[in-house]
């Protein structure tokens, strides 16, 4: 394993995107880093710019507006990074799949390496999410 | 001013221009006015009587486009309703951006979603659609249809 994937896994630092979400799966992940849930204690943070973390985080439905924007963020963060989908809007659309605004969803425009499903997800699913990317990786192809 | 009075002095003065007058409810009055009388309606309701613009609303019916702008009186939480109604061909009506500033987005907005078309807005640009949508496909008229050829409408599962 090199050493700058060890050091990812040792503490994830997280980007939250919400790509036009209703703001409760927001809620959930700001819930994660109260005293109660603590995912300090993984080592994760939440971080101000993409340039700076290894999880991306995306919540909500993706419309049409966030498209160039969800690339652009993919473009500038640090390889290799994990994608995380948050609730059942970033999974599937959820009740807007046949919107106007949302053609496709967020795995058709970015590889999403773990979906949490839920509408929103408990603070529990968030962080057993997240581990299971940790626990993902470790035994992936990324470690050569 | 209580509700009574303020219904008077709106029917005293636009007499012949009011088409149709219904009380929903004792807080909530709807009066139908023809188009081309919104900005006098609006400037007495606004400027004279002093109530609040608090929003409009745009509706695609089967017969015709509905406009209905809300005022509320806060002070007697009473709320009247123009309703104007557009013809499906043409829909057209006067902006009312010039006398109540706040209405400028919403009229854009209504623009872009139903299709209505303000004269003398001063900026009618896209609000909140993205800039690959195509001119001329309105999303919340009822005949609306899928452009996007690319657009996927399946779970994945």
């Amino acid at each position: 394993m090199s050493v700058k994937l060890k050091a990812l896994l040792k503490s994830p630092w997280v980007f939250h995107l919400s790509t036009g979400s209703c703001n409760n799966c927001d809620i959930e992940i700001l819930d994660c880093l109260t005293p109660r849930f603590d995912i300090e204690r993984f080592g994760m943070v939440l971080v101000g710019s993409i340039k700076h973390a290894d999880v991306l985080l995306c919540t909500g439905s993706v419309n049409r507006k966030c498209i160039p924007k969800i690339k652009e963020l993919y473009e500038q963060a640090p390889k290799p990074i994990i994608v995380v989908a948050i609730g059942e809007c970033a999974l599937s659309r959820g009740m807007f799949i046949n919107s106007y605004n949302c053609p496709v969803t967020l795995d058709k425009i970015i590889p999403v390496d773990v979906y949490i499903p839920g509408c929103p997800p408990k603070p529990e699913a968030i962080i057993a999410g997240v581990a299971k990317a940790i626990e993902k990786i470790k035994k992936s192809k990324l470690q050569r | 001013m209580n509700k009574d009075a303020i219904l008077n002095n709106i029917k005293g003065k636009f007499k012949d221009t009011i088409k149709d007058f219904s009380e929903k409810s004792p807080r909530r009055v709807y009066i139908e006015i023809d188009p081309k009388d919104i900005q006098d309606v609006v400037k007495y309701i606004f400027l004279d009587l002093g109530a609040r613009f608090n929003t409009a609303s745009g509706l695609d019916t089967r017969s015709h486009f509905e406009i209905l702008y809300h005022f509320t009186f806060d002070k007697l939480g009473f709320i009247v309703s123009i309703r104007v109604k557009l013809s499906k061909d043409n829909p057209k009506i006067h902006s009312i951006a010039s006398i109540i500033k706040g209405a400028e987005w919403i009229e854009r907005e209504m623009n872009e979603l139903i299709g209505i078309d303000f004269a003398g807005h001063p900026n009618l640009k896209r609000l909140l659609l993205s800039d690959d949508w195509p001119k001329g496909v309105y999303p919340l008229r009822s005949d609306y249809k899928e452009w996007d050829k690319d657009a996927i409408r399946d779970r994945g599962i």
